[in-house]
C-alpha cells in the first residue's frame, strides 16, 4: 500500500482535538460516577439504618420515618458493607482489566467504549435510583450490580488509551498524554461538585444526574468518535503504536533508551492501534508476550507491588475522603464533598510537576522515592489536622500532591519504560501487557485495602487508618529500593564518566 | 317488564344489606365501647362531661359528631366496673378527651396504650396505678376516694413546635399523648429520617442536557463520522 498522505508529521486536526476531547471526556464521566458513590456514603448509610437514641430511650415516633429501614442494625455495619463493595468493585475492575484487552483487540473500539459507557451508567441508575425509588434494599442485588459495574467500566480505560494511541503516536505524545491523563482527577472534581449539588435532593438523584449524565457521554462518543485517523483516510505518524500510559503525566520519551528504530518508517499500513496485538505489520511480526513472561521481566514485580501498595492509599482517599471529613468532623456531606476535591488538585498538579522534574533529571525513582518520604510526612501531618476548613484543605492538596505524583508516574511513565526495556526490543505488545499488569495488581491492591480501611476503622478508629496509610507508603518504598539503587549507581558512574572526560 | 323488576331486586337487596352494614359497622367498629357490658352512668364524671359537651351516649362511650365530615368520633370512654384486670389496647378512642377506669381490679397497663392520645386531658384510674406517663406528664394529679385523678395533659415537648432538642436533625417535636412526643419533618424536609429537601428540578436539569446531547451528537456526526470508511 502506497504511503498516501504522508508528509504530515505532527499535523493536528480537528479530528485530533475531538479524538483527545471525546476521550478525556469518557474517562472524566467514569471517574465522576465512581466519585459520586463514595459521596454519598452518609445518605446511604443514613438511609439503610434506623435511628438511634443515645439513652436507648424509647424509638422515635413516626416509624416510618425513624425506623422502618433495617437493612443495617447500626452505620457500623453498614460503613463495613460500603468497604466491600469499594472491594468488590475494584476486584471485579481488575479481572475486568486483564481481561479488556484481549476482548478490545477483537471488537471496534468504538462499540466496545459506548458499551460500557452506556451499559455502566444503566447499572448504576440500577444500584442508586431505582432501589430508592423501588424502596427495595437487599444486600445481595448490591454486590451483584455492582460487581457487574467494575466488568463494564473495565472496558473504557483501555479503549481510551488506544484511541489515543492511535490518533497520537510518539511525536509530542509526551505533553499530550501529560495533560490527558488528568483526566481522572477533572472526573474526581466533577463528581465531587455534580453530587453535592444535587445531594439535599436525596441521594438516589445524585446517581440519577451522573448515571443520565454518563449515558449521554456514551451516546456522543457513539455518534461522534473516528477510532483511528485511517476512518477518514488521515495516517497516522508513526508506526510503532506503543500504548504510552495509563492514567497522568507524561511518560513521553521513554527515559531509559532511545529505542525509536521504527521512527522513519512513514507507511501508512495497519496503523489501526489494537490495544493488544498488532495485526498485520509487514515487515515485522512482533510477538505478543505471553503473560507469565511479561511478568516475569525485570522491574515488573517490584514495581507492580510498589504500585499496590500507592494505589490503596490512593483509592482510600478517593473512596473515603468525604465520610471521614463527615464523620470525624461533623462538616455536612455537601461541604466534605467540595473540600475532597483539593485532593484531586493536588494530585494534577503533582504528577504533571513531577513528571516534568522526572523528565529532565533523565531518572524516575530518586524523583518517585523523595515524593514518598515527604508523603509519609504529609499522612502524619493531615491525620492531626485542626477542625478548621481552610488548613485542613491546604493539607489535603499537600498529601495529593506527595502521592498522586508517584502513582501517576508508576502507572504511566514506568509503565512504559518497563514496556520497553532492552529485553524486549521491538516487541511492543509487552507494553499494553505490562500497563494491564502493572494496574491490574494495584487494582487488586487497593481492593484488599478498601475493606481494611473500614475494618480498622470502625474497630480502631481513624488514626490507626491513617497509620496504615503510612505503612504502606513506606512499604511502596521498600519495593522500589533495588531499583532505586540501580538508577542512583547508574546517575552516579554517567557522572563520574562525565567528569573523567573533562 | 317483569325481568327488569326480577334484576332490580337482587341490586336493592344488596344495596340495603350494605347500607345496614355500613351504618352498623359504623358503630360496632369501636369494640372499645363494647368491652363491657352496660352504658355509661349517670352522674359519672363521664356522663356529666357528655352531657356539657352535647354528645351522645352509646354503650361506654360517648361521640360527638364533627361538623366538617359528619361523621363521630369518641370524646369519652368510661369503663368503670368493669372486672378489667389488663388493659392492652384501647384502640378507636384515641380522640377521648375523657377516660374512666376505676373500679377495676387492673393489673397493669400497657405502656404504648395511651399514644396517640393528645386529646386526653382527664382519666381517672384506680389508685395502685401511675398517671400514664409518669405524673410529670399531668398539670394537675391528685387521688381522691380510691381513685386517682390525672388533670390536663403536659406537651411533651420542651417547647411547643420549635425544634427541640428531643427530635433529630429538620424534624419538629409534636405531643402524642400523655409522655410521648413525635418527631414530624420540618417545613420543606420529607422521606426517610428528613434527609431530603424540596423536590428535584427535573424538566430544569434534562431539559437542557437531552438537546444539549442531541445537538452535540449532531455536530460531531456531521463533522466527524459522516464521511468515515468501515474498517
Amino acid at each position: 500500500m502506497p504511503p498516501s498522505c504522508c508528509g504530515c508529521q505532527s499535523q493536528y486536526t480537528h479530528h485530533h482535538l475531538v479524538a483527545f476531547l471525546l476521550t478525556f471526556f469518557s474517562y472524566v464521566l467514569l471517574h465522576a460516577s465512581r466519585k459520586t458513590f463514595s459521596n454519598v456514603k452518609v445518605s446511604i448509610s443514613a438511609q439503610w439504618t434506623p435511628s438511634i437514641q443515645n439513652d436507648s430511650a424509647a424509638a422515635f415516633a413516626p416509624s416510618q420515618t425513624w425506623e422502618k429501614n433495617r437493612l443495617f442494625a447500626d452505620e457500623e455495619e453498614a460503613t463495613l458493607f460500603l468497604g466491600a463493595l469499594d472491594t468488590i468493585f475494584l476486584f471485579s475492575y481488575a479481572v475486568g482489566l486483564y481481561v479488556s484487552g484481549v476482548i478490545g483487540d477483537r471488537l471496534n473500539l468504538r462499540y466496545v467504549l459506548c458499551f460500557g459507557l452506556c451499559g455502566s451508567a444503566a447499572v448504576e441508575f440500577a444500584f442508586g435510583t431505582l432501589t430508592e425509588w423501588m424502596h427495595f434494599y437487599n444486600v445481595y442485588l448490591y454486590c451483584g450490580l455492582w460487581v457487574l459495574n467494575g466488568l463494564l467500566q473495565s472496558a473504557v480505560w483501555p479503549c481510551v488509551v488506544a484511541v489515543m494511541g492511535n490518533w497520537f503516536g510518539k511525536s509530542g505524545r509526551g505533553f499530550i498524554f501529560g495533560l490527558w491523563s488528568a483526566c481522572a482527577s477533572v472526573g474526581n472534581i466533577l463528581g465531587a461538585f455534580l453530587a453535592s449539588s444535587v445531594l439535599k435532593y436525596g441521594y438516589e438523584y445524585a446517581f440519577l444526574v451522573t448515571s443520565v449524565v454518563q449515558f449521554a457521554g456514551g451516546v456522543v462518543v457513539f455518534f461522534g468518535l473516528l477510532t483511528s485517523p485511517k476512518e477518514v483516510g488521515l495516517c497516522l505518524e508513526s508506526e510503532t503504536g506503543l500504548r504510552p500510559v495509563e492514567r497522568d503525566t507524561d511518560s513521553h520519551r521513554p527515559l531509559m533508551s532511545d529505542e525509536e528504530e521504527e521512527e522513519d518508517v512513514e507507511v501508512c499500513d495497519g496503523g489501526y492501534y489494537s490495544v493488544q496485538q498488532h495485526d498485520e505489520p509487514p515487515t515485522e511480526a512482533p510477538q505478543a508476550i505471553g503473560f507469565c513472561q511479561a511478568f516475569c521481566l525485570p522491574g515488573v514485580l517490584p514495581y507492580s507491588l510498589a504500585y499496590a501498595c500507592l494505589k490503596l492509599v490512593n483509592y482510600s482517599f478517593f473512596f473515603w475522603l468525604p465520610f471521614y471529613l463527615s464523620n470525624n468532623y461533623g462538616w455536612k456531606e455537601a461541604q466534605a464533598d467540595r473540600l475532597s476535591v483539593w485532593y484531586d488538585v493536588g494530585g494534577i498538579i503533582g504528577g504533571t510537576v513531577q513528571g516534568l522534574i522526572s523528565d529532565f533529571l533523565g531518572k524516575r525513582s530518586p524523583v518517585l522515592a523523595l515524593s514518598l518520604l515527604l508523603a509519609m510526612g504529609a499522612l502524619v501531618g493531615y491525620s492531626h489536622s485542626p477542625n478548621e476548613q481552610v488548613a485542613n484543605a491546604a493539607l489535603l492538596a499537600t498529601t495529593g500532591f506527595f502521592i498522586g505524583g508517584p502513582s501517576n508516574m508508576i502507572s504511566s511513565a514506568i509503565s512504559a519504560d518497563l514496556g520497553r526495556q532492552e529485553a524486549l526490543r521491538g516487541s511492543q505488545e509487552a507494553l499494553a501487557t505490562v500497563t494491564g499488569i502493572v494496574d491490574g495488581t494495584g487494582s487488586i491492591g487497593a481492593a484488599g485495602g478498601q475493606y481494611l480501611v473500614s475494618l480498622i476503622e470502625s474497630r480502631l478508629g481513624w488514626v490507626c487508618v491513617f497509620y496504615f496509610f503510612i505503612v504502606m507508603t513506606g512499604g511502596s518504598i521498600l519495593f522500589i529500593t533495588p531499583l532505586i539503587f540501580k538508577e542512583v549507581g547508574a546517575m552516579w558512574r554517567a557522572r563520574q564518566a562525565l567528569n573523567q572526560q573533562l | 317488564m317483569r325481568a327488569g323488576c326480577y334484576q332490580l331486586k337482587p341490586a336493592v337487596v344488596i344495596l340495603i344489606i350494605y347500607f345496614c352494614f355500613y351504618t352498623s359497622c359504623q358503630l360496632t367498629d369501636l369494640q372499645v365501647c363494647n368491652l363491657c357490658n352496660g352504658t355509661v352512668a349517670n352522674g359519672t364524671a363521664v356522663a356529666q362531661f357528655c352531657a356539657s359537651s352535647s354528645g351522645r351516649i352509646d354503650r361506654r362511650c360517648c361521640f360527638k359528631t364533627d361538623n366538617a365530615s359528619s361523621s363521630e368520633y369518641v370524646i369519652g370512654l368510661d369503663l368503670s366496673n368493669c372486672s378489667l384486670t389488663h388493659v392492652v389496647d384501647l384502640q378507636g378512642a384515641s380522640t377521648a378527651l375523657m377516660i374512666d377506669l376505676s373500679l377495676n381490679p387492673i393489673v397493669n397497663i400497657s405502656d404504648s396504650v395511651f399514644q396517640g392520645f393528645i386529646e386526653l386531658n382527664y382519666i381517672i384510674l384506680p389508685s395502685n396505678l401511675v398517671c400514664p406517663g409518669g405524673n410529670a406528664s399531668w398539670k394537675k394529679v391528685e387521688v381522691k376516694e380510691g381513685n386517682c385523678l390525672c388533670e390536663g395533659q403536659r406537651n411533651a415537648c420542651n417547647q411547643t413546635g420549635q425544634m427541640s432538642l428531643n427530635c433529630p436533625e429538620n424534624s419538629l417535636c409534636a405531643p402524642d399523648g400523655p409522655g410521648f412526643f413525635e418527631c414530624n419533618c420540618a417545613d420543606s424536609y420529607h422521606g426517610y429520617k428528613c434527609l431530603r429537601e424540596g423536590a428535584f428540578p427535573t424538566v430544569q436539569v434534562f431539559g437542557p442536557l437531552g438537546a444539549s446531547t442531541v445537538l452535540v451528537s449532531l455536530v460531531l456526526w456531521v463533522t466527524q463520522r459522516r464521511k468515515a470508511k468501515s474498517l
